[in-house]
């Protein structure tokens, strides 16, 4: 039994129209959230329309089920992703992922959604080539759909909740796959404690999007130094309601993995490489301020070509993975 | 502001110091909150919010802005 309001339109372009007009979209035209849809993606997911994905008390918001299947909807999602659109939010809404603040902050943050497991296959997320732009359905939707569940239900609105002063082109939406099978490592949800068989999601904060490109590094060491010079010039930041448990992502690419994958370097390896030299913050450089080395978290994405590694460096939030069920 | 309205909620007297740059986040909040019309200080430039502040700005600051978290407080 669903429990939005209806509204009732003669044309599609009425819609489209009137959805702007109230401030219901990113910017972009929207699928029309009819009730047979939004019960199919419950159904998909095997949601009831009231179940609690979860709350941002600060705002006094509970985002439902029904909530989540009206966005993914409206986002161009399949029903097939619904699944991984309400562990998203799931994991959004963890209270240390932080979204009072991280969609609201000046610095504009945005969120990523990064898929691990068999369902990547299933509905055909991108890990490899091109996986973090444009022209993948799934990536782009379920990206999507978290964005305007964040601007529709969690009320993160510019000029209301949402003060940033920029803002991001990476907050219409941010989605890919970890490349499981071209890499030789453990994928980040089993190093994380589930099943490879477990599909998952993980969702984070990103302040600053920076690429840390090195053609000329050719050992592990020398890649790491790279990533851990870019990483400087930025700083990881944490307080108190964090703690130990703030995370950076990073994210390898193929000529950058070769060269780890040449050595036998687990990601634990890159770990211990790189968190004494955490420790020791210099004058003048900013802190890393992680509590622990599984504070990294790294991914194997991305085609080959250009040799980098991608940080997502968080504004003030845990990383936090979801099962898919 | 909400740690304000919280903290009224639980009995302390409080005051938000709120800058321009985030007022109409403010407001919003106040009025998520149910307390739309929850009074609040406004500061405003000549330094710029996210800034690490010189000595003797925080101390233009301060003089500018205690006398009227007292009088709020004791309104």
């Amino acid at each position: 039994m669903l429990n939005a309001e209806r509204h009732a339109y003669d044309h599609h372009d009425a819609l489209q129209e009137d959805y702007a007009d109230r401030g219901w979209t990113d910017g972009l035209p929207v699928v029309a959230p009819t009730p047979a849809k939004v019960e199919a993606f419950l159904d998909a997911a095997g949601l009831k329309a009231g179940e609690v994905l979860g709350e941002v008390p600060t705002r006094e918001v509970v985002v439902t089920a029904e909530h989540a299947a009206i966005n993914a909807v409206m986002a161009g999602c399949k029903q097939e992703y619904m699944p991984v659109v309400a562990a998203a939010v799931r994991a959004h809404l963890h209270e240390k992922a932080n979204c009072h603040s991280t969609t609201g902050t000046l610095c504009g943050a945005a969120q990523v959604v990064v898929v691990n497991g068999p369902v990547r296959k299933e509905i055909e997320i991108a890990c490899e080539g091109a996986c973090f732009g444009p022209g993948f359905r799934a990536n782009a939707t379920i990206g999507r759909a978290l964005r305007l569940v964040i601007r529709n239900v969690c009320r993160a609105i510019p000029d209301f909740l949402d003060r940033a002063s920029f803002s991001s082109p990476l907050r219409y939406s941010f989605c890919f796959g970890e490349n499981e099978e071209g890499s030789p490592w453990l994928p980040m949800h089993v190093e994380r404690g589930f099943a490879p068989d477990q599909s998952t999601v993980t969702v984070h904060s990103i302040m600053h999007f920076v690429s840390a490109i090195d053609f000329t590094a050719r050992t592990p060491e020398a890649v790491l130094d790279t990533i851990l010079a870019t990483l400087r010039r930025y700083g990881v930041f944490s307080d108190r309601f964090l703690g130990d448990g703030q995370n950076v992502m990073l994210v390898v690419g193929p000529e950058h993995m070769r060269f780890f994958a040449e050595e036998g370097w687990s990601k634990d390896d890159m770990r211990g490489y790189l968190w004494p030299k955490i420790q020791k913050t210099g004058a003048g450089e900013r802190p890393i301020m992680l509590g622990q080395p599984e504070g990294m978290l790294i991914t194997a994405a991305g085609g080959p070509g250009m040799a980098e590694t991608w940080l997502l460096i968080p504004h003030l939030a845990w990383a936090i993975t979801e099962p898919i069920s | 502001m909400r740690d304000a309205i919280e903290l009224e909620w639980a009995g302390i007297p409080s005051v938000a110091i709120i800058h321009t740059a985030v007022e109409g986040s403010a407001r919003a909040m106040a009025k998520l909150s149910g307390v739309p019309d929850y009074d609040f200080i406004l500061v405003d430039y000549p330094y710029i919010p996210t800034a690490i502040w010189s000595e003797a700005e925080i101390r233009d600051l301060a003089k500018e802005v205690a006398p009227r978290v007292l009088r709020a407080l004791t309104a």
